[in-house]
């Protein structure tokens, strides 16, 4: 009986030892310390990538003489027979698919891991 | 009304909710620097260092708290594991900070005396057995939970628990129930 009461009182003891702590701006700087939001991140991200690709286009289109290149190249095209421009096509169409299915295929696996 | 652990994980997973996660600290803070602050011995400074690289953790991999166990019991994990680096690290962790107990100390619950001798009891306990003590009957952590996040097998829990309760009994002897 002594064993059971000696047993009771040093748990209560133990869980009065537990008191609340109070905050005292603790979670305010565990939030300082979070990384950034990932839409923010994303935002980040774009905006990033929009001013390399307008600046690598100015660039471009600077250095190749105002875009002339487009042009011949595109005159260039239209000048080849028009099955060699269908196997293209059908090749480049074929590559797409097959890498866009493998990239499906990878991510449902990541994702069921 | 305040919501629930898993709504505010859920917005916390859906929109990266900085506010969900801050409510969820605030929930949880208490318990989790009690259980650090027993773990480092008394070191507030310690342990709240050791809290704060708990909850970011947390934030950094909430995207592998599958829901299987309480939320509370998953950061008790993260905490656990964050002081076992940290003790690695140190080799030896700094002794009681007597100022801070000093300052705990509430005249209208405990005899301070008292308190400070359960303090001191249980730091005396190796670290496998306050460990267990703390989680189980200070925080209320079953057994079962205890084990998952001590990462040890149920029944040396059990065990750990036991003799940390004897040895308190023992050292605290004159203290017992009259």
């Amino acid at each position: 009986m002594d064993e059971q009461l000696q047993g009771d009182w040093l748990d209560a003891r133990l869980r009065e030892e537990a008191p609340y702590l109070d905050d005292n701006g603790f979670t305010a700087r565990v939030v300082q310390q979070l990384p950034a939001r990932r839409s923010q991140r994303r935002s980040f991200r774009a905006l990033l990538l929009f001013c390399i690709t307008l600046l690598a286009s100015t660039i471009t289109y600077v250095v190749s003489g105002g875009g002339k290149f487009l042009a011949t190249g595109m005159s260039d095209l239209l000048a080849q027979p028009i099955w060699l421009l269908m196997i293209t096509a059908a090749l480049v169409s074929v590559i797409g698919t097959s890498v866009a299915t493998l990239a499906a295929v990878a991510k449902l696996r990541a994702e069921r891991q | 009304m305040p919501l629930s652990d898993a709504d505010l994980v859920a917005r916390v997973l859906l929109d990266d909710d900085h506010h969900a996660f801050a409510e969820l600290v605030r929930n949880h803070q208490s318990p989790i620097r009690g259980l650090l602050r027993q773990l480092t011995r008394g070191d507030a400074a310690l342990a709240d260092d050791l809290g704060q690289e708990t909850f970011v953790r947390a934030y950094k991999n909430i995207r592998s708290f599958r829901g299987e166990a309480k939320f509370s019991t998953w950061l008790y994990r993260i905490a656990y594991n964050c002081f076992r680096e940290e003790a690695r690290k140190r080799k030896e962790l700094v002794g009681i900070d007597e100022a801070q107990l000093e300052a705990q100390v509430d005249p209208n619950t405990v005899d301070p005396a008292l308190r400070q001798d359960l303090m001191q009891a249980l730091q005396l306990l190796p670290l496998h057995e306050r460990s267990a003590i703390v989680l189980c009957c200070q925080n209320g952590l079953s057994h079962d939970e205890a084990s998952r996040v001590l990462d040890i097998p149920l029944g040396t829990v059990k065990t750990n628990v036991l003799r940390g309760r004897e040895k308190l009994k023992k050292m605290l002897a004159a203290w017992g129930p009259n």
